[in-house]
């Protein structure tokens, strides 16, 4: 074969190709040879000299196929208004769409040497109207489905489709007498008619981009087969909808809404081109669920109330896809949370209120962050929800004008936690327990109050060594330093660090005894606090120790001088101890009791029975102290009195006879019970110490910035006190005053509300 | 308001316990003393008149930094007296001095007595 060009007789060559043609197209067996001799030809005519039949054999080409696509009607509307026109027409359409398919690649060279090169440019196909451009040469496979289209699937496309609706009608009845290869085939061909060069890419994710450049006009399957589909997909969910939602409880009916979405999405994968999913699965949502949306919205509040997890999570599910369609369920849950909460935390008995309302709490939030985390998923919105009804609970006030109590009882509660007669509760379970109580402390508004308390609680444990675990109290320390920041744990850091070094100091002190060769007439060991850190009462009464203690606090006093320099000690009796021997008893006890007790007791030493007035002038104590002693002493049976209310008179006499089934014990004593006035006490140093906060902030900020405008210093004061207390506008003016005041920074001249900071 | 006297079951530590039985014995005898003190500076006003911070806090400045040694304290952050007993914060008064060498309360010439340690 050569392949140079020659001259050629046109119609003895078409006359021959157009026998095979009308082979390949039917599927007619055509045998190798012929084939590749027909091959030949197309090349030959393409490439006659002089003048190339290129044209010629194209027109002709095409004629050829339209007059065989009119046949095939002619044939097909035999059937017409039949539902057997579906599969003849399927039939059809196979086997000439894959004859086509074979043409194709009989007419390569034409297809590669002429098609190619009038190739479109792509403002040619955004634009259209390309195939009646006349001179054009589009390939000859898409030539011969743009004949189908033309000459077929547009003349016949009504009665077709009117069946094929009613095929996927009979479907969702349950019916499928209509072979779903053949439904699925025909409705494909609505996309293969159409160049995809034209088309957008059958890319299901594009479906919502309706703005995308390529598919501003819609395409011709979206036009003639996907709109009045969704549209008959759309009045039939609509009367399923009504029907459903008269007949149903609304939780059955999201449970039949549910099903039928999910079959509906099987059937567009059954049936439709990708590129419709979304589309179908958008119109059967919205007759479905968009329309009944206020039916759903109005059992919100029952299925949240009675726990309805099946349906809430129906809801979820449902409303989802909606732009605000869970505002009204998130809501609902938030209210129902507080609601809840209030109510649990509304009545708490004083002597368990710290433990109910932790506990209760706790429960609280484990239930929704378990209803959050299954049924909602997670969302965030849910999430928030329960944050802000947590929020509302724990910071809860009665009246504006009474603090809010959470601080204080979260306070007690790692209170009881970390003390030692924890009754009940095993290592494990106290730290999880006092984990759990960091959830709390995280909606905590006012967390510079909940210190106040916790470290007065943390005090009276270190002092009395009551802690059952000095790991324990670190680790909690660390929980709170982790959510809170260093600063916020700093005082109780200090007050840890002073357990430790009062430790060495009472090493020391010992060497010092010994080098010095004093002994003291009683074992002594001291804790040294450093003022500040540790919020102490003040000494409540004025006191004389007893003589035996004496030594040792001048000794002490003098080592003490001497390792420090400007330091003073005070000593604090009122928090002090001592262990004592008891040898008038049937058998010896040893007690722990406070130093005031001992005073009390130790009076008794020379006679057994004593008057009120003697006693009290002789330890010096107040009244109110005096009182509160020897009452607690009264009240563990080691003294005696038979006055009811005690006068200056009163007769109070040793219990010779004492007895306890234990040997070596404390005596809790008179601990100073919490009262009010303490409790408003902690609340008034919290203001102060707000107030040296924001100033230590504001000279932090000033110190970084330098110069700065005045609003944008709030901001990050309130930035900065976020999570710890929220100051308002005017305290933090205030603040800035006062620095001003005291030449820490100054009004720039050139603008009334900046500041620069003065080194 | 009258303290509780119950006694409570904890096991205690009592040093110095052990049993001697001496005749000539006391009804009472103190076997070891858990005492209890707090220090402070020694210092007239405990709040810093540069500052108005308490002496026993780290200053103004120093709280500022957010200094993480030593409880928030720097070591250097002690109190300072002046010859006229006047006693100020060492950080607020070194950068006072740079300005101005008298006491800000008395208006004394400022020198060191003594540091805090
Ligand atoms: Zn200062
Ligand atoms: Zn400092
Ligand atoms: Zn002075």
């Amino acid at each position: 074969m050569s392949l140079r060009p020659k001259h050629v007789n046109f119609d003895e060559t078409w006359g021959t190709l157009r026998r095979t043609i009308e082979g390949v197209v039917t599927l007619s067996k055509v045998p190798r040879v012929e084939w590749n001799d027909r091959f030949t030809d197309v090349y030959t005519l393409c490439v006659a000299h002089p003048e190339p039949y290129t044209n010629q054999l194209y027109s002709e080409t095409q004629t050829f196929l339209r007059k065989h696509v009119q046949a095939l009607r002619t044939e097909i509307e035999k059937y017409e208004s039949n539902s057997s026109l579906l599969k003849v027409y399927y039939d059809m359409w196979v086997k000439y769409s894959q004859g086509v398919e074979y043409l194709n690649k009989l007419y390569s060279y034409l297809n590669q040497q002429h098609v190619k090169k009038s190739k479109l440019s792509e403002a040619d196909i955004t634009y259209g109207g390309v195939t009646d451009m006349p001179g054009h040469m589009i390939e000859i496979g898409e030539l011969g489905l743009e004949i189908w289209r033309q000459d077929m699937l547009e003349k016949i496309q009504d009665t077709l489709i009117e069946l094929v609706l009613e095929a996927i009608r009979s479907d969702r009845r349950g019916d499928t007498a209509v072979s779903t290869t053949i439904v699925n085939g025909v409705v494909h061909s609505f996309v293969a008619v159409e160049d995809p060069k034209h088309r957008i890419p059958g890319d299901p994710h594009t479906h919502l981009t309706v703005c995308h450049p390529f598919s501003a006009s819609p395409t011709f399957y979206e036009k003639a087969f996907e709109a009045p589909f969704l549209q008959d997909t759309g009045r039939y969910y609509q009367q399923e909808a009504s029907k459903l939602i008269t007949t149903c409880s609304v939780s059955e009916y999201m449970e039949k809404v549910i099903q039928k979405l999910n079959e509906e999405d099987m059937r567009a994968r059954r049936y439709l081109h990708a590129s419709s999913y979304g589309k179908l699965s958008s119109e059967c949502h919205r007759r479905l669920v968009s329309d009944h949306l206020s039916a759903l919205h109005s059992e919100c509040r029952i299925m949240v109330e009675n726990d309805r997890r099946q349906d809430l999570t129906n809801t979820y599910g449902l409303l989802k896809p909606l732009a605000s369609g869970l505002n009204v369920l998130a809501d609902t849950l938030e209210a129902h949370i507080k609601k809840e909460g209030l109510e649990a935390v509304g009545n708490l008995k004083p002597e368990t209120a710290h433990m109910d309302f932790v506990e209760s709490i706790i429960l609280l939030y484990k239930k929704y962050k378990d209803i959050v985390n299954t049924v909602f998923k997670s969302d965030q919105m849910f999430i928030s929800s329960l944050d802000k009804a947590c929020t509302a609970v724990i910071n809860f006030r009665q009246c504006t004008k009474n603090p809010c109590r959470s601080p204080e009882l979260l306070a007690k509660y790692c209170d009881a936690l970390l003390k030692k007669s924890t009754k009940g509760y095993s290592e494990t379970e106290v730290d999880e327990k006092l984990s759990q109580s960091i959830i709390i402390f995280r909606y905590i508004d006012d967390k510079d109050v909940f210190q106040k308390f916790y470290s007065r609680n943390l005090a009276r444990r270190l002092i009395n060594h009551l802690s059952h675990s000095m790991d324990a109290e670190e680790a909690m320390i660390n929980r709170l330093k982790q959510a809170c920041g260093y600063e916020f744990t700093n005082k109780l850091h200090r007050m840890f660090t002073d357990v430790s070094v009062s430790s060495d100091l009472n090493n020391k002190f010992n060497d010092y005894l010994t080098k010095e060769g004093i002994k003291l007439p009683i074992s002594f060991s001291i804790m040294v606090l450093q003022a500040g850190a540790w919020p102490l009462q003040q000494n409540p009464s004025p006191f004389a120790i007893p003589q035996i203690l004496e030594s040792s606090v001048q000794k002490f006093e003098t080592f003490y001088g001497r390792q420090f320099n400007g330091r003073k000690l005070t000593w604090l009796h009122h928090l002090s101890s001592c262990d004592v021997k008891l040898s008038y008893t049937k058998k010896p006890y040893f007690i722990i009791m406070q130093t005031f007790q001992i005073a009390v007791l130790t009076s008794f030493e020379t006679c057994d029975e004593m008057v009120y007035r003697d006693i009290r002038e002789a330890t010096r104590l107040t009244d109110d102290q005096f009182v509160r002693h020897l009452q607690s002493l009264i009240e563990c049976k080691l003294l005696e009195c038979d006055d009811k209310e005690f006068t200056q008179d009163s007769i109070i006499k040793l219990n010779k006879g004492y007895s306890n089934k234990r040997a070596k014990f404390r005596i809790s004593g008179a601990v100073q019970k919490e009262t009010p006035q303490e409790v408003e006490q902690t609340h008034v140093s919290v203001e102060e110490d707000r107030k040296i906060f924001i100033q230590a902030a504001i000279v932090r900020i000033m110190k970084s910035r330098k110069v700065i405008k005045h609003n944008v210093l709030i901001q990050e004061v309130l930035q900065l006190s976020n999570g710890r207390f929220s100051p308002t506008i005017s305290v933090i003016k205030k603040c800035i005053e006062t620095l001003i005041e005291r030449a820490y920074l100054e009004r720039t001249p050139n603008s009334a509300d900046e500041y620069s900071y003065v080194a | 308001m009258a303290a509780s006297g119950a006694t409570n079951d904890e096991m205690m530590d009592i040093g110095g316990a052990e049993l001697d039985n001496n005749k000539n014995e006391k009804m009472f005898t103190l076997k070891k003393w858990n005492a209890v003190a707090m220090w402070s500076w020694d210092v007239e006003c405990d709040t810093c008149a540069i500052c108005r911070v308490q002496v026993m806090d780290a200053c103004l400045r120093c709280q500022g930094d957010g200094n993480r040694q030593a409880g928030g304290k720097q070591p250097e952050c002690v109190v300072v007296w002046g010859e006229c007993n006047h006693s100020f914060h060492h950080c607020c008064m070194s950068q006072w001095t740079q300005q101005n060498k008298r006491c800000p309360l008395c208006q004394k010439e400022w020198s060191i007595q003594r540091m805090g340690k």
